[in-house]
């Protein structure tokens, strides 16, 4: 139908819709929001039950499952490239020359005909809730912490068939040949968290623009959480098709 | 075409079968050391693998050998297991090839790791029972035990003991297998092979070159052994041929639908990676090698010959087992070759990610490939005997 025959058209108001009608019409917007506003909704459920949801179908909410729920809020519209995150990654946790933990993707994104944004889009391990390189490893060399969800390494085990570089969607791991064991971002883990009680990662802190926003999904006053929880954002996660829930999250804010 | 004689002396051991013997195992030999140099400097050194593609050549013939072992495996069982007769001249020798290509297959894999020495102490303290690579690795392992045995009890003569650890190595293998088809889907994350048709398409594919090996090595021993073949082995080929043809036929409607999903990508769950395969980069693997060689030359030659002629028969399993080797590489290289963010506008982000063998990979498949050659020369000298019975 085109616009104009649209416009042709007769209004028939509102008073002629049934009551189911609204109700449907009602769930399915709450439905949008709820996908949209909620943290705990990306990181909890699958994209299959987010899609659903999308379709009006329900969400299950429930606890997150770490505590604390670490998680990253990247503000990608303020990112300027200045690649300090990338030097204080380096820095902190050791990474050799030929590997990265972190880096940022330029990107180059249809807005209008024949114009073109230009965005800047860090990414990292997205230490997912269903992480697939955790899955295929055949000696538990990496794993899923237990207590704050963070998907760790233990070189020592690792036997180099690089499976979980094979099947992580986001290419966050990459063959340290020095200890001749895969290597990927921990959120400082092992160099920060564990010894500062866990506040901040190298790169968030490094961050000139609070690009990087670290945080805990379980604690209504961390930054990340308020972040996640504001109803005017969208929020968004890395390549929900492949089921992973992720616990890096994108806005513009 | 050749006569069929029953022949019953067997021919002793000639200086020319051991030079052929030494010959191939020095070639395995120096192709092997270069994964020695390999483990030594680091694979970042010697390997045309990347980050972005982190799996290379090696992991095909890993693949390549374990679907091989699988296909002799069940081919051998229909002798042994099932107790078809037309299939039993041909058992010692299937099992003894399934046994060294299944050994062939794990040392390239063995190779392709970085760490392999942490793999006997982690594997058994720390295996990880959701990874569908511990459970191949395991299952093949444990598999080759029972081929072992099987094989050991054959040329002992213990049919009963044979047989029981036969039926145990089928069910063994068969599991493997299935394991192989998860373990690639698990990656589809990355537009890896997850189509539906994949757990049937593996074991048909595995029949289908455990046939061709039969064909061409039962060939090969009796050139090699300077022996004329007996009716008794030319009816064995005869029906392997048979099942071969059908294997094919199977094949060639998987086949079929690879290119349909090259072309349409509503037949496809994974439709960039198959335009690759089908009409880009990997066009000519895919036409030549997993159309021509794997399928449409064998299955021509076997019509036009009616299956009957033995010397044709080794040629369309060389040409099929070829073929295969070709399918298998495009199979574990170009899922990986599909950029992580494609889906992103990202600049400078190439269209297919690209991979490209490097000289250390090369010399370790052809390394490992020679190796099998050298035990089935090995085996040829040391259990005539067994063969013959």
């Amino acid at each position: 139908m085109k616009v104009k025959d649209l416009e042709n058209l007769n209004n028939e108001g509102v008073d002629s819709l049934s009551s189911k009608e609204r109700r449907r019409f009602l769930q399915f917007g709450l439905s949008i929001t709820g996908v949209f506003l909620g943290g705990s909704i990306f990181s909890l459920t699958s994209a299959l039950k987010a899609q659903g949801a999308l379709r009006g179908g329900n969400i299950p909410v429930t606890d997150f499952p770490y505590s604390p729920h670490y998680t990253m809020v990247i503000r990608q519209n303020h990112c300027i490239d200045c690649e300090r995150c990338l030097e204080a990654c380096r820095s902190t946790n050791s990474v050799p020359a030929h590997g990265y933990r972190t880096t940022i993707l330029e990107r180059s994104v249809p807005i209008a005909q024949d114009q073109r944004e230009r965005i800047f889009m860090p990414i990292l391990c997205n230490h997912c809730n269903n992480p697939p390189c955790v899955r295929v490893c055949p000696t538990q060399a990496t794993y899923k912490d237990e207590t704050n969800g963070i998907v760790r390494m233990k070189p020592e085990k690792c036997i180099g068939c690089k499976t979980c570089m094979a099947a992580c969607p986001y290419n966050a791991r990459y063959f340290n040949e020095e200890n001749r064991a895969i290597d990927k971002c921990d959120f400082c883990y092992d160099t920060k968290l564990k010894e500062s009680g866990g506040k901040i990662t190298a790169c968030a802190a490094a961050c000139p623009a609070n690009v990087r926003i670290f945080g805990d999904l379980t604690d209504p006053e961390s930054d990340a959480y308020k972040l996640i929880h504001s109803p005017d954002k969208v929020v968004w996660v890395l390549r929900p098709e492949t089921d992973t829930l992720p616990n890096v999250f994108y806005m513009n804010a | 075409m050749i006569s069929y004689l029953k022949t019953n002396t067997l021919s002793s051991t000639s200086m020319n079968q051991v030079l052929i013997f030494v010959g191939l195992a020095l070639i395995s030999g120096f192709g092997l050391s270069f994964g020695i140099h390999s483990l030594l400097v680091g694979h970042d050194q010697t390997f045309g693998t990347s980050r972005e593609v982190p799996w290379g050549i090696l992991v095909s013939p890993y693949v390549f050998f374990a679907c091989l072992s699988t296909g002799l495996c069940i081919v051998s069982s229909l002798g042994q297991v099932f107790g078809i007769d037309t299939f039993r001249p041909i058992v010692p020798r299937t099992v003894f090839l399934a046994l060294i290509t299944m050994a062939t297959g794990l040392m390239c894999i063995t190779l392709e790791l970085e760490s392999p020495w942490r793999v006997g102490f982690y594997a058994l303290l720390s295996p990880h029972q959701s990874s569908n690579i511990w459970w191949k690795t395991t299952i093949y392992s444990l598999y080759l035990i029972f081929m072992l045995f099987n094989f050991m009890s054959l040329a002992l003569k213990k049919k009963k003991r044979a047989k029981i650890f036969a039926i145990i190595a089928l069910v063994t293998v068969t599991m493997g297998n299935l394991n192989m088809n998860s373990d690639m889907e698990l990656l589809g994350a990355r537009g890896f092979w997850s189509e539906n048709y994949m757990p049937l398409y593996f074991l048909s594919l595995s029949t289908l070159t455990g046939c061709a090996a039969i064909l061409l090595f039962s060939w090969l021993g009796k050139v090699f052994g300077g022996q004329i073949l007996n009716i008794e082995d030319h009816r064995a080929l005869k029906s392997t041929g048979k099942l071969f043809m059908v294997l094919l036929l199977g094949i060639l409607y998987f086949t079929g639908v690879k290119v349909m999903g090259g072309f349409f990508p509503q037949f496809t769950k994974n439709p960039e990676a198959m335009s690759l395969l089908v009409q880009g980069g990997f066009a000519l693997n895919f036409w030549i090698g997993e159309v021509a060689l794997a399928v449409l030359i064998p299955l021509g030659l076997i019509l036009v010959t009616r299956g009957t002629n033995s010397n044709i028969l080794a040629i369309a399993g060389f040409s099929c087992l070829l073929g295969v080797f070709v399918l298998f590489y495009d199979l574990v290289i170009v899922g990986q070759l599909i950029p992580h963010y494609y889906q992103y506008n990202v600049v400078d982000l190439p269209k297919y990610y690209t991979y490209n063998p490097s000289l250390h990979e090369i010399m370790i498949t052809t390394g490992a490939i020679f190796f099998f050659l050298a035990a089935f020369v090995l085996g040829e000298i040391l259990f005539k005997k067994t063969y013959s019975s």
